[in-house]
C-alpha cells in the first residue's frame, strides 16, 4: 500500500477533526469568561495553507465559516509570516467577520519551511472597550464606539509575546484580567492544534497531508451536490416584515449546480449597531445550505462551493466600513430565518416551522454585593423550536445560530454574579399550537441585589412572531420585562443601559416555537397530556384544539 | 492439609456472567480458577449461582466475594426503572426539562432533545431558599408536602427524588424534607441530592437524584435476591459491590444509593491496571480495555486512577444525553470493539463502528448469519487470529462468510480483500489512537513516559500497533487479560469519594477554613465506615483540592499532603500553577481560588496479595506450537511464531514476529518486538527502536 492510499487519507481526515476538537477542549477549560467556558460562545478550526476551512471544533454553527475568512485576510495583508507567529483580529473589515468582542486568533503551521495549514479560533470576550460595559450598546452609531479594533496584527512573533500589543489590548478593556486569561486560552488552543498538525505531516509526509486535505474538501463538495440535486429547482421569494417595520427580502434560486441567495433588494444600512458584514451574511446562507444538504457530513470549504450569495454594499446585509455592528447577530439570525422561512413551505421534510429565532442577547452588569467586584452577564437565551410533520418541537434549546452552547446554572449564576435567580421555568403562554405543537420557551427571572446595575438587551421576533406551517399557530414572541422594586412593570424588546437597582427583577421571556398542522387535528390524548402537564389550560385546549378536558 | 483462602469475583455482563476465583494457600501460592456462564435475566442471581457451580466453588468456602453488575446502566438505557416523583425548589420544577439547552448536532434542524425522566405533572415545588454561601434566604415550607405525596401516590409513583437549590452548600432543607417524606410515606424509597453529591449545578444534581431514584427499587431488589441466594447456599458474608469510582462498597450502602455503580464494569479493569502497575513497578500507565462493542481507555499517573464527576449517559454527537454527577473513573469510550461493523459510506469512505454485530449474529466468522465484516473478521483474515483456534477453539471460523463480507467492503472501496482487511484494522487502530490521545497528550502527558497496559478480549490484538504509534515505553498484557476486570475487583479497597463545592479564596487566613471542610468530610466518612463495622483507625484518606484562577470555571485537582494551614498555602498554590501549566501550556499571575474538595476515603477489605514466581530459563521453545503467515498491515506479511499462552512460563523470552494464543486472548507481536514473561506471567513487549 502506498502512503497516499484511501485509508491513510481517511486517517488524516479523522485526525484533522480530532485536532479541531482538541483545540476546542483546551480553550474551553482555560477561558476566564463564562460566555466562553460555560456558554461556549466560541469555535475552533483548521484551514489549509490558503485559508480554506478544513475542519472545525464543536461550538457554534455561526462561527464555522468565520475562521477561513480571517486567515485569508491575514494572508493577503502579511508577507512576513514566520513559524511561531500568532495573529489577532476582530474587525469585520480586517478579517474579523462578526463584531469587535469576538477575538480571532490564527497561527500558521510550518513544516519544512512552508505553511501547510492554519489553526485558528474565535471567542466572545467580555469587554474590549468602547462606550458601554461589555462593549455592546444599542446606542452605538459607528464602530469606534464598540471597542478596540484589531486589524489582523501579530500578538506573538516567532514564539515571543509582543508585549506592546498585549498591553494595548488589556489596557483598553474594562475587564483586563478576564481578557488576558481568555487571550492566553486562545493562544494555548492554536498551539495545541499546531503541534498535532505538525505531527501528522511529519508522520505521513507533507504531500500526503496536503492531498488528504484536498480530497476532504472535494468530498464535502460531492456530498453537498448529491443533496442539492434532490432539492426542488426554481426561484423562491419571500418578503417579510420585521419588528421595526422594515421589509427584508430574499430570492433563492436552486438549480442542479447552484444554490443562489439574492439579498440585494434590502434596506440601506442602519445608523444603529444591527448591521452585518457581507461575510456575516454569507455565513447565514452557509448555515441554511448546510442544514439542507448534509447536516451529518463534515463542514468544510468544499461543502459550500455550490453556494452563491448576492448582496448590495451599503445595505443592512453588507455594511460599509465604519458602521456599528455590535448587535450584528440579531440581523444575522433574521437573514438566516428569512432564507429558512422562504424555503420551508417548499421543502417541509427538511425544514420545520419557525423557532424563537433570536439570540435574545441579554447583558446585565453591576457590582457583586458579596465580593465587591464588577460582574457582567452576557448570555444568549434558549427558547422553543418549531414542530414538523409527526413531531412536537423541542422546548428550550439554543437558536439555530448557536449549537453546542450551554445555559448558565442558577446556582453558578448566583455565586458568580451576586444576584438571585427567582425562577427558571417553561413559558406556558398561549401560542405555537398545531397538530404538532411548537416547543415551549423560557421564563428566567433575575433579581438584582445591589444599586447601580444595568440591563441591555436586543430581542427580535417580538412583534412579528415565529411562523407556523400547514395551518399551525404562530409562536408567543420574545420579550424582556423589568419589574421595578416599586412594582411598576414594563416590557421591552430592545433596551440599552437601563438602570437597575436592588430588588428590581429582569424577566426574560422567550417564545414558543410555531405549530405544524391544524390544531384541531391534534391527537386528543396528546391534548389531555398537555393539560395534565400544565402546558396548556383546559379553556385554551377547548378553543384551539376543540378538545374538552 | 493447607488452609486455603478463597476470594471470588463475579461480574454480570450483558451476555455472560464471569467468575474468577483466587485460592491462596498458606505457603502463598495461588491458584486461579475462571468460569463463564450465561447471564440469566431477569433473575440474575441464578446466573451467579450457576457460574459458581461451574467453577466448582462452594459458596460456604468463600472468604471474600466481590460482585460487579450492569443492572443500573441496563435499567437506565432500557428505561426499566420505576415511576419517579420529583420535589424541588419553588420556581425550578422545569430545570429537569430545560436542561442545558445545547444542540450538539447543530446543523440538524430535526434534532430531538432528550426527554426528562419525570414528566411535568410529577415535578412538584416547595417554598424555601438557601444561598450559595449556605445561608437561609427563605424558610422551608413543608405545608404542601402531604398533598404533593398524595398526588404522587394516586399517580402510582414508586420512588421520590428531592433536589433543592444550593443543597450542596447547606443540606438542612433537603434533610428536613427527606425526614418529613419518610414520616408521611415510610414505604417509599426516597433520595435527596446531597446524599449523592455536594457539588453545584442544579440540573446535573437534579437529574442525578432522579436517576438514582429511578433505578433504586430495581437495584435494591436485585442485590437483595443475590444476597439471599448466595446466603442460602452458605455464603457467610455479603458480597462487596463494585462501584464506578474503582472501589467496592457494602451491599447495604449500594442498595441505598445504587447510582454509584453505574459505570462499575470499566472501573474494576482500570483499578486492576493501577494495582498491577504498582506490582510490576510501572506506575504511569495508559490502560486500554477492548471488548466486543467498545474500547475504553484511561490514564493512571503515579499509580492513581483519576476520578471525576463529569459523567453522562447517552451523550454523543447527536444527543445531549443525561448527566450523572457521581464519582466515575475518568475514561474515554469509543464504539470500536471486536464486533464493530466496517462499512463504506455513499462517498466511498471506510468507517469502523460504532454499530456492533453484538453476540448475535456476531462477526461473519461466527457463521450465525452475520453478513457484515467486523474488526474480528479482518483480524482473522490477516492471520492475526488463528482460524483453527477461534474463540479458544469453541467456534469453527466460517472463513467463507468472512471472505464474502470483506470482499463486499473491498468492492465498495475499490480495493482487494486483503487491502480491505488491512484498512479495517488501520481505521480501528486510528480511532483507538485518537481516544488514547484524548486521555494523554490532550492533557499534557507525554505518552513516551507511559506503559500501555491492554486487556479485555481484544486489547492485546491491537496493543502493539497502538503502542508503536504513541511511542510508549512498552506494552504489557496481563495474565488472564480477558477476565482482567475481575482481577481489579479483587484488588479494590472499600472506597468512597466525597466531593464538596465550597468557594474559598486562596489567601492568608484561608487555611483553617479549608482544613475544616476536610475535617467535616473525614468525620462523616469515618462514621459511615464505623457504622459498617470497619475500624475507623483503618480508614485512610487522600485529600485533593479543586483549584482554578479566579473567574475561571474548570478546576485542576491538586493532591494536598498533611494538614492545610496558612503556612501550606504557598506550596499549594505552587503545586496548582505547576499542574495547570503542564495541562494547558501556560500559567497566569492571577489570584487562585479553591472551588471545592475531593476526599478519597478507603479501607482495605480482604485484598488479594500476589507473590512472584521464580524466573525460569529464557528458552520459550516448550511453548512454541507452530508458525503461520500473519499480515501486519503497514509492516507487511511475515512468518510468525505461534506460542501457547498457557505454556509460557516466567522468565521465557523471544522476539517477534509472533502470536501468543490462549483461550481468551490473542497477542499480536510485531517484527522486532522483544517479549519477556514476568514473575506474575504478564507479557512484557518492548517495541524496540522508536521509528
Amino acid at each position: 500500500m502506498s502512503n497516499a492510499d484511501p485509508i491513510t487519507l481517511e486517517i488524516i481526515q479523522n485526525s484533522l477533526q480530532a485536532a479541531a476538537d482538541e483545540m476546542f477542549a483546551a480553550m474551553r477549560k482555560t477561558a476566564m469568561s463564562s460566555i466562553i467556558y460555560e456558554v461556549l460562545d466560541m469555535g475552533t478550526g483548521i484551514t489549509d495553507a490558503e485559508g480554506r476551512i478544513a475542519s472545525s471544533g464543536a461550538g457554534i454553527p455561526a462561527f464555522i465559516g468565520v475562521l477561513d475568512k480571517s486567515v485569508q485576510f491575514i494572508l493577503q495583508k502579511h508577507d512576513d509570516i514566520r513559524p511561531g507567529d500568532v495573529f489577532i483580529t476582530n474587525d469585520p473589515w480586517h478579517g474579523g467577520v462578526t463584531h469587535l468582542n469576538d477575538l480571532v486568533l490564527a497561527m500558521p503551521v510550518f513544516v519544512e519551511d512552508r505553511i501547510i495549514a492554519w489553526t485558528a479560533n474565535i471567542a466572545h470576550n467580555s469587554d474590549v472597550g468602547g462606550m458601554a460595559p461589555g462593549s455592546l450598546s444599542g446606542d452605538a452609531t459607528e464602530i469606534f464606539q464598540e471597542g478596540l479594533r484589531l486589524p489582523a496584527v501579530k500578538i506573538i512573533r516567532e514564539g515571543e509575546t509582543d508585549q506592546a500589543v498585549m498591553d494595548i489590548i488589556t489596557t483598553n478593556s474594562r475587564m483586563p484580567d478576564f481578557l488576558k486569561g481568555d487571550v492566553w486560552a486562545a493562544i494555548a488552543s492554536v498551539r495545541v492544534g499546531n503541534r498535532r498538525l505538525e505531527g501528522l505531516a511529519a508522520k505521513y509526509g507533507i504531500e500526503t497531508f496536503l492531498t488528504a486535505v484536498d480530497h476532504f474538501m472535494d468530498f464535502g463538495e460531492r456530498a453537498a451536490r448529491v443533496e442539492l440535486s434532490k432539492l426542488p429547482h426554481g426561484t423562491f421569494e419571500l418578503s417579510e416584515e420585521q419588528d421595526d417595520g422594515r421589509i427584508f427580502n430574499v430570492k433563492v434560486t436552486i438549480s442542479d449546480d447552484e444554490f443562489k441567495v439574492d439579498l440585494r433588494d434590502n434596506p440601506d444600512q442602519d445608523t444603529g449597531p444591527t448591521n452585518t458584514s457581507r461575510d456575516g451574511t454569507m455565513i447565514c446562507a452557509q448555515m441554511v445550505f448546510k442544514s439542507l444538504t448534509g447536516a451529518d457530513t463534515p463542514a468544510n470549504e468544499g461543502c459550500f462551493r455550490p453556494l452563491n450569495v448576492l448582496t448590495r454594499e451599503g445595505s443592512v446585509f453588507h455594511a460599509r466600513e465604519g458602521a456599528a455592528i455590535g448587535f450584528y447577530f440579531e440581523t444575522e439570525v433574521r437573514v438566516y430565518d428569512l432564507i429558512w422561512r422562504c424555503l420551508a413551505p417548499h421543502i417541509p421534510e427538511r425544514l420545520p416551522a419557525g423557532h424563537f429565532s433570536s439570540i435574545c442577547g441579554t447583558f446585565i452588569g453591576g457590582i457583586h454585593p458579596d465580593t465587591g467586584r464588577q460582574y457582567t452577564i452576557i448570555e444568549p437565551q434558549i427558547g422553543g423550536w418549531g414542530a414538523w410533520e409527526g413531531r412536537d418541537g423541542n422546548p428550550c434549546i439554543f437558536s439555530g445560530f448557536h449549537g453546542e452552547t450551554y445555559n448558565t446554572p442558577a446556582e453558578i449564576s448566583e455565586a458568580r454574579n451576586g444576584l438571585f435567580v427567582d425562577r427558571m421555568a417553561l413559558n406556558t403562554a398561549p401560542g405555537g399550537e398545531g397538530q404538532f405543537n411548537g416547543g415551549r420557551g423560557l421564563i428566567l427571572e433575575y433579581r438584582v441585589r445591589t444599586k447601580s446595575g444595568f440591563l441591555t438587551a436586543g430581542y427580535t421576533r417580538s412583534r412579528i412572531k415565529p411562523w407556523p406551517l400547514e395551518g399551525g399557530e404562530e409562536g408567543s414572541g420574545n420579550f424582556v420585562d423589568v419589574i421595578k422594586a416599586d412594582g411598576s412593570e414594563k416590557t421591552y424588546s430592545f433596551v440599552s443601559g437601563l438602570s437597575l437597582t436592588t430588588d428590581d427583577v429582569v424577566r426574560v421571556i422567550t417564545s414558543s416555537g410555531a405549530g405544524y398542522g391544524d390544531p384541531k387535528d391534534r391527537d386528543p390524548e396528546a391534548v389531555r397530556a398537555d393539560v395534565k402537564n400544565g402546558l396548556i389550560t383546559a379553556e385554551r385546549a377547548k378553543t384551539v384544539h376543540d378538545v374538552t378536558v | 492439609m493447607a488452609e486455603t483462602t478463597r476470594r471470588v469475583a463475579t461480574d454480570v455482563g450483558g451476555t455472560f456472567t464471569d467468575l474468577v476465583a483466587f485460592e491462596t494457600r498458606d505457603d502463598g501460592t495461588i491458584d486461579i480458577v475462571t468460569a463463564k456462564s450465561d447471564t440469566t435475566p431477569p433473575d440474575f442471581e441464578t446466573g451467579v449461582l450457576n457460574v459458581l457451580k461451574k467453577g466448582g466453588i462452594a459458596p460456604e468456602s468463600v472468604s471474600f466475594m466481590a460482585h460487579g453488575t450492569t443492572v443500573v446502566i441496563n435499567a437506565l438505557t432500557e428505561r426499566k426503572g420505576v415511576k419517579v416523583g420529583l420535589i424541588t425548589t419553588e420556581g425550578f420544577r422545569d430545570v429537569l426539562e430545560i436542561a442545558r439547552g445545547n444542540r450538539p448536532d447543530f446543523f440538524n434542524l430535526h434534532y430531538v432533545k432528550p426527554a426528562p425522566f419525570v414528566p411535568r405533572h410529577l415535578r412538584a415545588e416547595i417554598p424555601g431558599r438557601m444561598t450559595y454561601q449556605g445561608g437561609e434566604r427563605a424558610p422551608l415550607d413543608l405545608s404542601g408536602l402531604p398533598a404533593i405525596l398524595e398526588g404522587f401516590r394516586a399517580e402510582g409513583v414508586e420512588a421520590v427524588a428531592v433536589c433543592l437549590l444550593h443543597a450542596y452548600s447547606n443540606t438542612d432543607h433537603e434533610v428536613a424534607t427527606l425526614e418529613e417524606i419518610r414520616r408521611l410515606w415510610p414505604e417509599v424509597p426516597v433520595v435527596a441530592s446531597h446524599q449523592i453529591t455536594r457539588e453545584w449545578r442544579e440540573y446535573e444534581r437534579t437529574n442525578t437524584a432522579v436517576l438514582s431514584a429511578y433505578v433504586q427499587p430495581v437495584a435494591a431488589r436485585y442485590l437483595g435476591k443475590l444476597d439471599a441466594g448466595l446466603k442460602s447456599q452458605g455464603l457467610k458474608k455479603s458480597p462487596y459491590i463494585m462501584q464506578s469510582n474503582c472501589g467496592v462498597d457494602s451491599l447495604e450502602a449500594t442498595s441505598a444509593v445504587p447510582i454509584n455503580m453505574v459505570e462499575s464494569g470499566p472501573a474494576s479493569g482500570f483499578w486492576g491496571a493501577a494495582e498491577l502497575g504498582k506490582l510490576i513497578g510501572e506506575e504511569d500507565i495508559l490502560a486500554l480495555d477492548i471488548g466486543g462493542t467498545t474500547a475504553k481507555c484511561s490514564l493512571i499517573e503515579d499509580g492513581e486512577v483519576r476520578i471525576m464527576t463529569d459523567y453522562w449517559i447517552e451523550r454523543s454527537g447527536i444527543s445531549a444525553g443525561y448527566p450523572i454527577m457521581v464519582p466515575v473513573v475518568d475514561l474515554v469510550e469509543i464504539g470500536n470493539g471486536g464486533g464493530s461493523i466496517a462499512w463504506v459510506d455513499d462517498f466511498g469512505k471506510l468507517h469502523v463502528g460504532p454499530q456492533s454485530a453484538g453476540a448475535l449474529p456476531g462477526p461473519a466468522a461466527y457463521g450465525k448469519g452475520g453478513t457484515n465484516a467486523t474488526t474480528t473478521d479482518a483480524n482473522l483474515w490477516l492471520g492475526r487470529i488463528n482460524r483453527d483456534y477461534f474463540c479458544g477453539g469453541e467456534v469453527v471460523a466460517d472463513m467463507d462468510a468472512t471472505e464474502t463480507a470483506l470482499k463486499a467492503v473491498g468492492k465498495d472501496l475499490g480495493v482487494s480483500t486483503d487491502e480491505a482487511a488491512q484498512g479495517i484494522v488501520r481505521i480501528a487502530n486510528n480511532n483507538m489512537v485518537n481516544a488514547l490521545k484524548l486521555v494523554s497528550l490532550n492533557r499534557g502527558h507525554d505518552t513516551r513516559d507511559f506503559t500501555l497496559l491492554a486487556f479485555g478480549g481484544g486489547g492485546a490484538m491491537h496493543a502493539v500497533a497502538l503502542g508503536q504509534e504513541l511511542q510508549v515505553k512498552k506494552v504489557v498484557v496481563p495474565a488472564a487479560a480477558s477476565v482482567f476486570s475481575a482481577f481489579g475487583m479483587m484488588m479494590s479497597d472499600l472506597r468512597r469519594d466525597y466531593f464538596v463545592t465550597q468557594l474559598v479564596d486562596l489567601r492568608e487566613g484561608a487555611g483553617a477554613g479549608i482544613e475544616a471542610i476536610f475535617g467535616e468530610a473525614e468525620a462523616k466518612a469515618r462514621k459511615t465506615f464505623e457504622d459498617e463495622g470497619v475500624d475507623p483507625a483503618e480508614v485512610t484518606f487522600l485529600r485533593y483540592g479543586k483549584f482554578r484562577y479566579q473567574n475561571q470555571e474548570h478546576t485542576t485537582e491538586v493532591l494536598l499532603e498533611g494538614a492545610v494551614t496558612d503556612a501550606a498555602l504557598d506550596k499549594i498554590a505552587g503545586d496548582f500553577h505547576e499542574a495547570y501549566e503542564r495541562e494547558y501550556t501556560y500559567r497566569l499571575d492571577a489570584p487562585v481560588e479553591m472551588v471545592g474538595i475531593h476526599l478519597v476515603a478507603r479501607a482495605e477489605v480482604g485484598k488479594l496479595e500476589l507473590k512472584p514466581a521464580e524466573l525460569g530459563a529464557p528458552d520459550a521453545g516448550p511453548a512454541l506450537k507452530g508458525q503461520r503467515e500473519v499480515d501486519y498491515a503497514l509492516e507487511g506479511k511475515h512468518q510468525a511464531d505461534i506460542y501457547d499462552g498457557d505454556k509460557l512460563a516466567p522468565g521465557m523470552a523471544f522476539t517477534g514476529p509472533a502470536i501468543i494464543e490462549d483461550p481468551g486472548t490473542t497477542i499480536v507481536i510485531h517484527p522486532g518486538n522483544k517479549v519477556e514473561i514476568d514473575a506474575y506471567r504478564n507479557t512484557h513487549i518492548n517495541l524496540g527502536e522508536a521509528k
